[in-house]
C-alpha cells in the first residue's frame, strides 16, 4: 500500500469542509449534509483499509515540506503507529456516526453549510493532532480544534451568551496552548528537531530538571484542551452549541486531545517522576471536582459535561500512573458511551420540547422506551456497572494505581474510588430524573427523527462490549489493546487482592446507585440550598477567575490606554509641542511690525560687532 | 595725498552716525530714507578715501556702482512712499505694522 | 556585481517611474474622475504585472536579481543606484498588490479624485524607491517622497480629527528622518575625510572605519527614523491616530507598506552600516519589542474603534518582527521577513474590510456594530478569516512567520521567546473581542444591506487566497529570503 494514501484520512474531511464552506450556501441542504457525512465516512473507511500500516513500528510519510528555514523543518507528515491507528479509527468512526446524527438533528436549521463545514474541519483538525509526525503539525490541529470549537459552540451566534461561550473556550484553551507552545520551542532548542519519534527516542539525554519542566508544560497544554484543573471552566459553558457538537467535542475530539498528547509523548513524559505525579494528581483532583459538580447540576448537558471532565480526569490519572493502554482503553470506551449519552440527550431534549432542565423532565420512559433503553446503556457504562465497557476500563486504571503500592498512589487511588461512587450516584440521578416519575415539562415535545435514533444502537453496542478490547486475564481476556500498543500491562496482583478490589468497586457502585434510587426515584421537588448552588456553579471558579484575572486584565488594558498611551506618551509629545508654542509666543513678541524697532535691533547689533572688533584690537 | 586718511575716516564716521541717528530717531518715512542715503554716502566717502590712500582704482569703481544703485533704490523707495501715503494718508512708520507676529 | 538575469533594459527604473507616469496621466485627466480612476488602476495593475513577471524571471536566482548604476550628481558623489534582491522583490510585490487594492477600495472617491489617485501613485513610487535605492541620498529622497502624499491623504481626505492626526504623523516621522539625514551627511563626510572619495553609495560607506562612540551616534540617528516608522514602543502613538483619520486607501498603505519601510531600512542600511553598534543595541531592541507586543495587545483590548484595534495589533505584530531581528539568526530573520509580508496582506485586507463594514454600518464603533453575520454572511466570512489570520491561527498567513520568529528567538534567547509566546494569547483576546462585537449577536441599524459586490469580491478573493497560501505553503517566499538573509547576517553585506 502506498503510504501516501494515509493522507486521505485527514484530507477527505478537509476537502468536505472547504467545499461546504465555499459553495455550501448555494447548494441544497441535503447535499451539504451528504457531502459532510460522506467525507468523514470515507475517511473512516480509508483508516480501516490502511489499518495494517499502523502495525509494529508504524509508517511515516511526508506530503510536502510546510516550513523550512535555517535548520528548522516542519513537514505535513503523518506518523501512523499503533497508538495513532487506534485513535484514528475511533475518531473517524465516532465522528461518522455523529455526522449522521447531525444530519438529522440539524434538518431544519438554515445554516447547515456553515455547520457542516466547521464540523468537517473539526474532524480534520483532530486527525492532524492524531496523525501528525511532528509537534508543529500537531499544533496546527491543536489550534484548529480550538477555532472549530469556537465556531461551533457559538454556532447560534444571535444569542450573545453562545458566542461568549465559544470565545471563552477558545481563549481558555489558548492559555493552555501557550504552555504547549513553549514546550515545543524548548524541545526544538534542545534537539534541533520537532519530530515526535526522534524527541521520544532522545528524551533520555535531557537534564532531569528540564524534563520535569517540559512535562509540566505539556501537562499545561493538555489541561487546557482536556478541560482539567485549573483550565476547566470552558467545558460546561461549551454546552451552548448544538448537541452533535457537544457530542463531538466530548466524545471523539478536542477533550481527548490532551490525553492523546500525553500518551504520544509518553516516553518523554514518563522519565520525570515529579511530572508523572503532577499528571496523576491533576487527573484525580479534576475527576473528583467534576463529579462533585455533576451531583448538583440541573441541565442535562451540563451533567454530562462535568461527567466528561471527570472521566478525562481518570485518563490523566492513568497516564500519571504509567498506563498508556489504560488511558487509551478508557478513552475509547468513554468515546463510545459519551457519544451515545450526548446523542441520547439530544433526543431527550427534542422529546421534552427543547427543555434542558432535568427538574422539568420526568416520565420520558413511557414516551419513548427506545431512547430510554439506549440512554440506560450509556448511563450503565458511565456509572461503571460491572461487565460494561466503562467498568473494565475504569477498573484497569484503578488497579494499576493500586498496584504501584506507594503512599501517594494509594491516596490517589482512594480518591479515584470515591469518585467512582459519586459517578454512579450522579449517573443514576440523571436517569431517574429524566425518565422516571411524572412528566413535569410544560411543553409537548416533538418526535425524534429516525436518522438520529438509528445511529445510537451501534454506539450502544460498542459501549456495552467495549470491554472486550482489553479484557483482563481475570475475565478470560487477552488484553488485546495493551498488546497492540506494545505495552502489556505490568499489573501483578494476587487473585485475592484483585477480587477484593473488584468487590470494593462493586460496593461503591452499588452505594451510589442505592442513594440515587432512594432519593430520586420519585422527584423530590426543587432543591435549593447554599452548598448546592456552590456545586452548581462549579465551586464558583468562574467568579473567582473573573475576580482575579478578567477584571484586573480589563483594568490593566484600560490603564495602558488611558494612562500609558494617552496620558504619558501623548502627554509628553503634546507637552513638547506646547512648550514650543509657548517659547514661540515669546519670539513672536519681538516681531512688532515697527520698522523703528527692527532698525534699533540693527543698531544694537552693529554696536556689538564694532565693540567686539574694538575689544579684540585692544587685545 | 593732501587730506590725511584719518580726516576722511573721521568725517565719514560722523556722517554715518548722523545718518544712523536720523534713521533711528525719525518717524517720517522720507526722513528715514534721507538718513539711509547719508549713511550710504558716508560709506562711499570712505571707499573714495581708501582708494586714494592706496592708489587703487577699485574703491572708486565701487562708489560709481554705489551711486547707480542708490539712485535706483531711491526711485523705488520713493515710489513706495507715495503708494503708502496713498493707502493710509500718512508717512509715519508707526502706522505700518501689519507684519507684526 | 552583475545582474543575474541578463536583461539590459532598465527594468528597475521602469518599475520605479511607472507610477509617476500614472500620476501625470491623472493630472492630465483631472477633469474626469472616471478617466483618472481607470488610468490609476491600469498603472497599478501594470506595476503588479511587471513585478510579477520580474519575480518569475528571477525564480531561483542569486545575488542582485536586478541592478542599475548610473552617474547622477557627480560633484557630490551621488549615484543613481538601484538594486533588487529577494527581500526587495517580495516587498515590491507586496507594494504592487496592495496598491491595486488601495485603488479599488477607493473607487468611489468623490472629492478631488484626480489628486487623490495621483497622490497614491506618487506614494507607490516613493515606496518602491525606498525598497530599491542603494544610494543613501536616493534612499532619503524616496523616504521623504512617501511621507508627503500620506500627509495630504490624511489631512485632506481624512475624517473629523484629520489635521491633528496628519500633523502628528508628519512631526513624528519628520523628526525621525531629520536624524537620518544628519547621520547620512556625517557618515558621508567621515568617509570622504578618510578615503578622499566622497560618495553616498551604501557599499562604499560600509567600509568606513568608525570609533565605537561615533558609530553608536550615527546608528541611533538611522534607527530613530526607522523605529518611528515601524513603529516600536514608545514611538507608536502616531499610528492609531493616523489610521483612525486616514481614508481607507491611506490605512491600507500605512499598515501594509509604510511600516515595512522601517524594518527594511534597518536590515538594509542601519545594521550593515554599523554592525558593532547594532550588536550592542539588540537587547534594547528586544526589550522594546517585547514591551510593545504586550502593551499594544493590552491597549488594543481597551479600544472601542475598530480601526484603532487593528492599528494597535499592527504595533504588536511589528513587535514580533523586530524581536525576530534582535534574535539575529537565520531562522528568526526569515520568520521576521515572512511575518512582515504576511502582516502586510492580512492587515491590509483587514483595513479594506473595515472600510466595507463602516460603509454599510455607518460606524466603526464596536458598541454600535453587531450581528453583521446575519446580514452579510459573505463579507463576515472574509472578515473572520482575516481576523483569524491576524490572531495567528496555524495554517493561515501570520502564523507561519510568527512561529519561525518564535523558534529562532527561543533558540537564541529562551526568555525572550517564552515571553513572546504569551503575547499570542493576548492577541486572541482582542481579535476575538472584535469578532464578537462586530459579527455575532443581533443585527443593528444599517445604512446598506447589500452583501459583497463584484468589485469587492475582486479585492478580497486574491487576498484571501494569499492568506491561506502563505499559511500552508510559504516555501516560495522563504526561498527568496534564504540567500539574502544569510548574506545580511553573515557579513551584513550584499551580493
Amino acid at each position: 500500500m502506498n503510504p501516501l494514501l494515509l493522507f486521505l484520512i485527514p484530507l477527505l474531511p478537509l476537502l468536505g469542509g472547504v467545499f461546504n464552506a465555499c459553495c455550501g450556501s448555494r447548494l441544497p441542504q441535503r447535499l451539504v449534509a451528504a457531502v459532510a457525512v460522506l467525507s468523514v465516512a470515507g475517511s473512516f473507511l480509508s483508516s480501516l483499509l490502511l489499518w495494517p500500516l499502523g502495525a509494529g513500528e508504524g509508517t511515516r510519510t511526508v506530503l510536502f515540506s510546510w516550513l523550512q528555514s535555517g535548520g528548522f523543518r516542519a513537514d505535513a507528515g503523518i506518523l501512523f503507529d499503533p497508538l495513532a491507528a487506534v485513535m484514528t479509527l475511533m475518531v473517524t468512526g465516532v465522528a461518522t456516526l455523529i455526522h449522521l446524527y447531525a444530519a438529522g438533528y440539524m434538518e431544519h436549521d438554515e445554516n447547515q453549510a456553515r455547520f457542516f463545514a466547521l464540523l468537517n474541519l473539526f474532524v480534520f483538525a483532530m486527525l492532524c493532532i492524531v496523525l501528525a509526525d511532528n509537534l508543529l503539525f500537531l499544533f496546527l490541529g491543536w489550534e484548529g480544534v480550538g477555532f472549530c470549537s469556537y465556531g461551533l459552540i457559538g454556532f447560534w451566534y444571535r444569542k450573545t451568551e453562545n458566542a461568549s461561550a465559544g470565545r471563552k473556550a477558545f481563549i481558555v484553551t489558548r492559555i493552555g496552548d501557550l504552555f504547549f507552545a513553549i514546550a515545543l520551542l524548548w524541545l526544538f532548542r534542545e534537539f534541533g528537531t520537532i519530530l515526535i519519534e526522534q524527541i521520544n527516542a532522545r528524551a533520555v539525554e535531557l537534564d532531569p530538571l528540564l524534563l520535569t519542566v517540559l512535562t509540566l508544560l505539556l501537562l499545561g497544554g493538555a489541561c487546557g484542551k482536556s478541560a482539567q484543573l485549573p483550565l476547566m471552566t470552558w467545558l460546561p459553558d461549551a454546552m451552548a452549541g448544538p448537541t452533535p457538537v457537544s457530542a463531538l467535542i466530548h466524545a471523539a475530539t478536542m477533550v481527548t486531545a490532551g490525553v492523546y498528547l500525553l500518551c504520544r509523548m509518553f516516553p518523554l513524559v514518563s522519565l520525570s517522576t515529579t511530572g508523572m505525579a503532577a499528571i496523576a494528581l491533576v487527573g484525580v483532583l479534576t475527576a473528583l471536582y467534576a463529579a462533585s459538580c455533576a451531583v448538583a447540576q440541573r441541565e442535562i448537558k451540563r451533567v454530562l459535561a462535568y461527567s466528561t471532565m471527570s472521566q478525562i480526569g481518570y485518563m490523566f490519572f492513568a497516564v500519571g500512573v504509567g498506563s498508556v493502554s489504560g488511558a487509551m482503553f478508557h478513552l475509547l470506551t468513554h468515546a463510545f458511551f459519551k457519544a451515545l449519552l450526548f446523542m441520547g440527550a439530544g433526543c431527550v431534549i427534542h422529546l421534552a420540547g427543547n427543555e434542558n432542565d432535568i427538574y422539568r423532565m420526568g416520565g420520558l420512559k413511557r414516551k419513548s422506551p427506545q431512547v430510554f433503553w439506549l440512554f440506560l446503556i450509556g448511563i450503565l457504562c458511565l456509572a461503571g456497572t460491572p461487565l460494561t465497557g466503562g467498568f473494565f476500563s475504569k477498573d484497569e486504571i484503578l488497579l494499576t494505581a493500586f498496584a504501584r503500592g506507594d503512599g501517594f498512589s494509594a491516596i490517589l487511588w482512594g480518591l479515584g474510588v470515591l469518585t467512582a461512587g459519586l459517578t454512579s450516584f450522579y449517573s443514576f440521578r440523571l436517569l431517574y430524573l429524566v425518565f422516571f416519575g411524572e412528566p413535569r415539562q410544560a411543553e409537548k415535545g416533538h418526535s425524534v427523527s429516525p436518522l438520529m435514533l438509528w445511529t445510537l444502537p451501534l454506539l450502544a453496542l460498542f459501549g456495552l462490549f467495549g470491554g472486550l478490547l482489553n479484557l483482563p486475564h481475570l475475565f478470560g481476556g487477552h488484553q488485546w489493546l495493551s498488546h497492540w500498543l506494545g505495552q502489556p500491562a505490568g499489573v501483578s496482583l494476587s487473585l485475592g487482592t484483585e477480587l477484593g478490589l473488584l468487590l470494593l468497586m462493586l460496593i461503591f457502585f452499588g452505594g451510589g446507585w442505592l442513594i440515587a434510587h432512594l432519593r430520586y426515584r420519585r422527584f423530590p421537588g426543587d432543591e435549593q440550598a447554599d452548598w448546592r448552588s456552590f456545586l452548581l456553579n462549579g465551586w464558583q471558579f468562574d467568579r473567582f477567575y473573573e475576580f482575579i484575572l478578567v477584571r484586573p486584565y480589563r483594568t490593566v488594558c484600560r490603564f495602558c490606554w488611558q494612562g500609558g498611551d494617552k496620558a504619558l506618551i501623548d502627554g509628553i509629545m503634546d507637552g513638547i509641542s506646547r512648550l514650543c508654542l509657548h517659547w514661540g509666543g515669546y519670539a513672536r513678541k519681538l516681531t512688532t511690525g515697527q520698522v523703528a524697532f527692527y532698525l534699533q535691533g540693527f543698531a544694537w547689533g552693529l554696536l556689538l560687532i564694532v565693540g567686539w572688533f574694538l575689544l579684540s584690537a585692544v587685545k | 595725498m593732501i587730506v590725511p586718511l584719518e580726516h576722511v575716516l573721521f568725517l565719514s564716521t560722523i556722517l554715518f552716525i548722523l545718518g544712523l541717528g536720523c534713521v533711528l530717531a525719525r518717524r517720517n518715512l522720507i526722513m528715514i530714507l534721507i538718513g539711509v542715503e547719508i549713511m550710504l554716502n558716508a560709506v562711499g566717502l570712505t571707499l573714495v578715501g581708501a582708494s586714494a590712500f592706496w592708489q587703487q582704482v577699485d574703491g572708486q569703481i565701487m562708489v560709481i556702482f554705489l551711486m547707480a544703485m542708490t539712485s535706483a533704490e531711491v526711485s523705488i523707495s520713493l515710489a513706495m512712499v507715495v503708494y503708502l501715503n496713498r493707502r493710509k494718508g500718512t508717512v509715519d512708520v508707526r502706522a505700518f505694522d501689519e507684519m507684526r507676529g | 556585481m552583475t545582474a543575474s538575469v541578463a536583461v539590459h533594459f532598465p527594468l528597475l527604473s521602469l518599475l520605479l517611474w511607472l507610477p509617476l507616469g500614472g500620476t501625470l496621466l491623472c493630472l492630465l485627466f483631472r477633469h474626469s474622475g472616471n478617466l483618472c480612476r481607470w488610468a490609476s488602476l491600469l498603472t497599478t495593475v501594470a506595476v503588479l504585472c511587471l513585478s510579477l513577471w520580474m519575480a518569475f524571471q528571477s525564480l531561483g536566482g542569486n545575488g542582485w536579481l536586478f541592478y542599475e548604476d548610473a552617474a547622477w550628481i557627480e560633484p557630490f558623489g551621488i549615484r543613481y543606484m538601484l538594486g533588487m534582491d529577494g527581500i526587495s522583490l517580495l516587498l515590491v510585490l507586496l507594494t504592487a498588490l496592495l496598491q491595486v487594492a488601495a485603488i479599488l477600495i477607493s473607487w468611489q472617491q468623490k472629492e478631488h479624485p484626480a489628486f487623490f489617485y495621483a497622490l497614491i501613485l506618487v506614494m507607490e513610487t516613493g515606496i518602491i524607491g525606498v525598497f530599491l535605492a542603494l544610494d543613501l541620498v536616493m534612499f532619503y529622497l524616496f523616504w521623504e517622497l512617501m511621507l508627503i502624499p500620506m500627509f495630504f491623504l490624511i489631512g485632506v481626505w481624512g475624517h473629523e480629527n484629520r489635521v491633528y492626526a496628519a500633523v502628528k504623523f508628519f512631526f513624528f516621522t519628520l523628526a525621525g528622518s531629520l536624524c537620518l539625514l544628519l547621520a547620512i551627511i556625517s557618515l558621508y563626510l567621515i568617509h570622504g575625510g578618510q578615503t578622499g572619495e566622497y560618495t553616498f553609495a551604501l557599499e562604499a560607506l560600509r567600509q568606513t572605519v568608525l570609533t565605537p562612540g561615533t558609530e553608536m551616534i550615527l546608528y541611533v540617528g538611522f534607527m530613530l527614523a526607522f523605529i518611528v516608522k515601524v513603529p516600536l514602543f514608545p514611538f507608536h502613538t502616531w499610528l492609531p491616530d493616523a489610521h483612525t483619520e486616514a481614508p481607507p486607501a491611506g490605512s491600507v498603505d500605512l499598515a501594509g507598506l509604510l511600516l515595512k519601510t522601517g524594518v527594511y531600512g534597518m536590515i538594509r542600511f542601519a545594521f550593515p552600516l554599523f554592525p558593532g553598534a547594532a550588536e550592542r543595541s539588540l537587547p534594547l531592541l528586544a526589550v522594546l519589542s517585547l514591551v510593545g507586543i504586550f502593551y499594544a495587545a493590552w491597549v488594543a483590548y481597551a479600544q472601542t474603534d475598530l480601526k484603532r484595534v487593528i492599528a494597535y495589533s499592527s504595533v504588536a505584530h511589528l513587535g514580533f518582527v523586530i524581536l525576530g531581528l534582535a534574535a539575529w539568526n537565520q531562522l528568526a530573520w526569515e520568520g521576521s521577513l515572512l511575518l512582515m509580508i504576511n502582516h502586510g496582506i492580512t492587515t491590509g485586507a483587514l483595513f479594506v474590510m473595515i472600510a466595507m463594514i463602516s460603509d454599510r454600518a455607518g460606524t466603526r464603533e464596536l458598541e454600535h456594530l453587531g450581528g453583521l453575520w446575519s446580514v452579510f454572511p459573505n463579507l463576515s466570512a472574509f472578515f473572520l478569516l482575516f481576523c483569524l489570520a491576524s490572531l495567528g491561527l496555524p495554517g493561515l498567513a501570520n502564523f507561519s512567520g510568527e512561529i519561525l520568529v518564535l523558534f529562532g528567538t527561543f533558540k537564541a534567547q529562551p526568555l525572550w521567546g517564552g515571553l513572546a509566546v504569551a503575547g499570542v494569547v493576548f492577541s486572541a483576546a482582542y481579535m476575538l473581542r472584535v469578532v464578537q462585537s462586530s459579527l455575532w449577536g443581533e443585527s443593528k441599524v444599517l445604512q446598506r444591506s447589500d452583501d459583497l459586490g463584484p468589485r469587492e469580491w475582486l479585492i478580497l478573493i486574491p487576498l484571501a487566497l494569499l492568506v491561506v497560501l502563505l499559511g500552508v505553503y510559504p516555501a516560495p517566499v522563504l526561498d527568496f529570503l534564504r540567500e539574502p538573509v544569510s548574506l545580511l547576517l553573515a557579513t551584513g553585506g550584499m551580493p
